[in-house]
C-alpha cells in the first residue's frame, strides 16, 4: 500500500527538477542486444516524413558506404546531417527501465523508499560498404549529387537491377550477392537510391573513434515504409532494428505485422538488478519467439508535446527537450506560430527481423492511439532490521510468497530457468540465498513455446463446443 | 443429391466463426485493445436494433406483440454480426467512437434503403465512417499476423462447401480476382519472391472479409452474373487502393464504394431480392433483417 502512496506522489510531483526524488539513476549499462542492430527516426505527419539514419560505423571513414532505397528524387534541401547525440538521447529516454523499491520495516512507524532506474541500452551497427568510383552506362542514372556534412551523396534512378547492382559493386559498394532479387523489386516500384559515402576531404578531419553525422532525409510520399529487405537478401540471421518514431496524432503501428506489447510492469527477483542486461535481452528473444518471430514489439510510448509535464514514469534519462525533438525532424515544433499544433507523440518500437519472418519491407501507419506505454520491471528490496514483531512475523510470510511469484514472473518473462540466472552470479548477500532456498518449492513452469497452435486448437475445440451447443438448442 | 443441413441459418454459421476469430484474436494473438471496446459494439448493436425494429415497424406488428418480439429476434443474428464485424476490423480508444460506428452501423440498415435492400454492409460503413469521419479510430490487417490464418481459411470453405450453408460466389470471385491481381503485381511483375505475396493474402483480415463481409446477400447484387461481376469490381477497387494508393484496410473502403452501385447492377441484371430462410419460411413479411 506504502508503496502505491508513493507512486502517486512520484507523478503528482514528477518534472525536470524533481527527477531525482523519483528516481536514482544508478548506471548507464553497456549491454548489448545481441546481433547486429540499428536505429532509425521516422517523423511522420500526413505524407511528409523525415527519415533520421544513425551510424556508428567505426572503421575508416573512407570505407564507409551505405544505400538506401528512397521513394522520390531528393532535393540538396532535402537531406542534412543531425548531431548523433540525438539518438543517445531517445534511447535512454526510452530503454526498457528496472524500479527499485524498498520494503519498509513494518516493525518500524516510519519508512523509507527509493527508486533508482537502471537503463538497457542497445547496441547500433549500421551499414557496410566503400567509396564510389567512375560510372559507366548500365542503365543507372546519377539524378543528383550532393556534398552534406562529411558525405558524398548521390541519388540514383536504375532501369535493371543487375546494371545497379555491377554499378554498385564497381563503385564499392558492398551490396549482398543475392541483392538482385530485392532491387528489381525497388526498381519496378519506382524508388530512387541514396547512397552516401564520406567525402575524401572530409575523410581526413573526422577523428579516430568518432561517429559519423546521422543523415536526415524528407520527403512527401503516401509510403510510410522502412526498406529492410535490403540489408537481409543473404539472409543472414537476425538484425535488431529500434525505430523511434514522431507523429501528431499517436502511435505508429506496423500494418503488415503483427504489433505487440513487451510484458511490462513485472515484479522480478533482486538479483535480476545485476544482470538487467540480460534479463531484457532474454525476456525480448523469449517474447520474440513466443508470438512466432514476425512481430512488431512496442517498448516505449509516450505524449512528448512541450507543454505535457509528465514524459515518463519514471524517467531514466531527461525527456528529449524541444530542441531534441526539432532535431530528430519534428518540423512542426520549429514553427514560431505557437497557435500552431503541437501535439507530438512518440513510440519506440523494436523489430528483429530475418529473412524467413520478413518477406516485405516494414509498413506502418499512424494511428490516433495515445495510450502510454513503458517497458518497466520492478525490483524490491526486503526490509531491514528488527522483524521479531507480529507484523514483521506476518510480513516475513508474505515475503516469501512474494518471492516464490518473482521467481515465476523470471521464468515465465526469460524462459530460461532460475538456476541458469544464478549460476553466472555468485550468491554474495543473504537475498540471493533466500532465493535460493525458495528454487526447490518455485515450480519450473515452462511455458509453450508458442501460442499460436494452442490458438488454433482451441479455437477448433470453440467451434465444436459451440456446435454442440446450437443441436441442443435445437438451432442445428 | 445428399446435402448436409448443418446450419439452418447462415447467420448462426457466421456468428460461430467470427466469435472463434474473436476469442482468438483477443486471447492468442493479444489484441491490445481495451475488453470494454467489444461490449459497446455488442451492446449498443443490440440496443440500437431494438430501437429500429420499435421506431421502423410496421403498423401490422405492435412493439412488443408476439410477431414483434419473434421479428426483433429473427433481426437479430444480423445485428450480432454487424458487432462482430466492428470488433474484427475496428479499433479505437474512444468509447463514444465505438458506440456511434455500432449505432450508425444498424440504423444505415434502416434509413438507407434501395429497392427494398439496404445499400451497405452495415459494419463496412460503421469502420469507413468511424475511421474517415472522426479520426480517432483505424484498422490494422496487421493485428492478425499471417500464416496460420491459411489453415482457418481452409477450415472456413471446408464448412461452407460442405454444408452449403451460404453462397461462396461472391467470396470466391473476389477471392480469386484480388489474389491473381496481387499475385500478377507482386510476383510476376515486381517479381517479390513469394512469400512476400503469400504474406498479403494469407491474413485474417482478408478471410474474414472473404467469407463474412462481403458475402452479405443483402447488400449484393441479386442476380448471379452481376455478383460475380461486381465481387471482381469490389477486388479490383480493393487492388488499386493497396497497391497504389497505399490504403490501409483497402478491402472495406472499395466495399462501401461498390455498394453504392448495387442499385445499378440490379437493374442491369434482373433477379430477386435474398431473404433469409427464416423469413421465407414464416408467415412474416419479408422486412429488414
Amino acid at each position: 500500500m506504502k508503496k502505491q502512496i508513493l507512486r502517486i506522489v512520484c507523478l503528482l510531483f514528477i518534472s525536470p527538477m524533481l527527477f531525482s526524488f523519483c528516481g536514482i539513476y544508478v548506471s548507464k549499462s553497456d549491454g548489448t542486444l545481441k546481433n547486429k542492430a540499428s536505429q532509425v527516426i521516422l517523423v511522420r505527419d500526413g505524407e511528409q516524413t523525415v527519415v533520421t539514419m544513425y551510424n556508428d560505423f567505426k572503421g575508416n571513414p573512407k570505407d564507409f558506404a551505405m544505400v538506401v532505397p528512397v521513394p522520390v528524387l531528393l532535393q540538396r534541401k532535402d537531406i542534412r546531417v543531425v548531431s548523433p547525440a540525438i539518438f543517445q538521447k531517445l534511447n535512454a529516454y526510452s530503454s526498457p527501465r528496472l524500479v527499485e523499491y524498498y520494503d519498509e520495516n513494518p516493525c518500524y512507524g516510519k519508512w523509507e523508499d527509493k527508486e533508482s532506474v537502471n537503463e538497457k541500452s542497445i547496441m547500433v551497427t549500421s551499414a557496410n560498404s566503400n567509396p564510389v568510383a567512375k560510372k559507366k552506362n548500365l542503365g543507372v542514372t546519377v539524378e543528383a549529387q550532393y556534398l552534406v556534412g562529411e558525405y558524398d551523396i548521390l541519388i540514383l534512378s536504375a532501369k535493371e537491377s543487375s546494371g545497379l547492382k555491377t554499378w554498385l559493386l564497381e563503385n564499392g559498394y558492398k551490396i549482398p550477392s543475392k541483392a538482385e532479387e530485392v532491387l528489381e523489386p525497388y526498381i519496378k516500384s519506382n524508388l530512387k537510391f541514396f547512397v552516401a559515402k564520406v567525402n575524401a576531404k572530409q575523410a581526413g578531419k573526422i577523428q579516430k573513434g568518432s561517429f559519423l553525422s546521422p543523415l536526415q532525409i524528407s520527403f512527401s510520399s503516401p509510403k510510410f515504409i522502412l526498406p529492410i529487405r535490403l540489408g537481409m537478401a543473404n539472409g543472414d540471421g537476425d538484425q535488431d532494428l529500434i525505430i523511434y518514431s514522431f507523429t501528431r496524432q499517436g502511435r505508429i503501428e506496423s500494418v503488415n505485422y503483427r504489433n505487440v506489447e513487451i510484458p511490462s510492469g513485472n515484479n522480478i527477483p533482486l538479483f535480476v538488478k545485476d544482470n538487467f542486461d540480460r534479463f531484457y535481452g532474454e525476456t525480448f528473444a523469449h517474447k520474440w519467439e513466443q508470438e512466432g518471430k514476425n512481430i512488431a514489439l512496442l517498448e516505449y510510448a509516450w505524449d512528448v508535446t512541450p507543454v505535457n509535464p509528465v514524459k515518463c514514469d519514471p524517467c531514466v534519462g531527461n525527456p528529449p527537450v524541444d530542441q531534441d525533438i526539432v532535431q530528430a525532424g519534428v518540423w512542426w515544433l520549429n514553427n514560431s506560430n505557437p497557435q500552431s499544433n503541437q501535439h507530438t507523440f512518440f513510440t519506440r518500437l523494436h523489430v528483429r527481423y530475418n529473412r524467413n519472418s520478413f518477406p516485405q519491407d516494414l509498413q506502418f501507419q499512424v494511428t490516433p492511439n495515445q495510450t502510454s506505454f513503458q517497458a518497466r520491471y520492478v525490483v524490491t528490496h526486503p526490509a531491514e532490521g528488527d522483524l521479531t514483531c507480529d507484523e514483521g512475523k506476518v510480513y516475513l510470510r508474505e515475503l516469501k510468497g512474494k518471492r516464490r511469484k518473482e521467481l515465476r514472473n523470471l521464468v515465465s518473462l526469460t524462459g530460461s530457468t532460475v538456476e541458469d540466472y544464478l549460476s553466472n552470479t555468485e550468491p554474495d548477500s543473504d537475498n540471493d540465498i533466500a532465493y535460493q532456498t525458495l528454487l526447490p518449492e518455485v515450480e519450473q513452469e515452462k511455458e509453450s513455446e508458442r501460442t499460436i497452435f494452442p490458438g488454433l486448437a482451441l479455437m477448433a475445440v470453440v467451434l465444436v463446443t459451440g456446435a454442440g451447443l446450437m443441436r441442443w438448442k435445437g438451432l442445428i | 443429391m445428399y446435402q448436409i443441413h448443418l446450419f439452418k441459418d447462415p447467420r448462426h454459421f457466421q456468428i460461430l466463426f467470427q466469435s472463434s476469430f474473436l476469442i482468438y484474436g483477443v486471447v492468442f494473438l493479444h489484441w491490445s485493445s481495451p475488453l470494454w471496446i467489444y461490449a459497446a459494439y455488442f451492446i449498443t448493436g443490440i440496443v440500437m436494433h431494438t430501437i429500429c425494429e420499435a421506431g421502423f415497424t410496421t403498423k401490422q406488428f405492435p412493439v412488443f406483440s408476439s410477431r414483434w418480439c419473434t421479428k426483433w429476434w429473427m433481426g437479430m443474428p444480423s445485428a450480432l454480426i454487424s458487432s462482430y464485424g466492428l470488433c474484427l476490423f475496428l479499433k479505437t480508444d474512444m468509447p463514444e467512437v465505438a458506440i456511434a460506428a455500432s449505432a450508425i452501423a444498424i440504423l444505415s440498415k434502416y434509413i438507407i434503403r434501395i429497392n427494398g435492400k439496404h445499400l451497405f454492409n452495415p459494419s463496412a460503413l460503421g469502420i469507413v465512417l468511424a475511421v474517415l469521419w472522426s479520426g480517432k479510430a483505424w484498422i490494422n490487417p496487421g493485428q492478425w499476423g499471417s500464416g496460420a490464418f491459411l489453415l482457418a481459411g481452409i477450415l472456413t470453405v471446408g464448412v461452407i462447401v460442405v454444408t452449403k450453408v451460404q453462397k461462396l460466389d461472391v467470396s470466391l470471385a473476389f477471392l480469386g480476382t484480388y489474389a491473381i491481381l496481387l499475385f500478377s503485381r507482386q510476383a510476376l511483375y515486381l517479381n517479390w519472391p513469394i512469400d512476400f505475396f503469400t504474406q498479403t493474402i494469407s491474413t485474417g483480415a482478408v478471410l474474414v472479409f472473404s467469407f463474412f463481409m462481403i458475402s452479405d446477400p443483402k447488400t449484393t447484387p441479386n442476380h448471379p452474373v452481376a455478383r460475380i461481376l461486381w465481387a471482381m469490381m469490389v477486388a479490383s477497387i480493393a487492388f488499386y487502393m493497396t497497391s497504389f494508393r497505399y490504403i490501409v484496410g483497402a478491402p472495406v473502403f472499395a466495399l462501401v464504394l461498390s455498394q453504392m452501385m448495387v442499385p445499378l447492377f440490379d437493374q442491369l441484371f434482373r433477379g430477386t431480392n435474398f431473404q433469409w430462410k427464416h423469413f421465407t419460411a414464416s408467415t412474416l413479411k419479408p422486412a429488414m433483417s
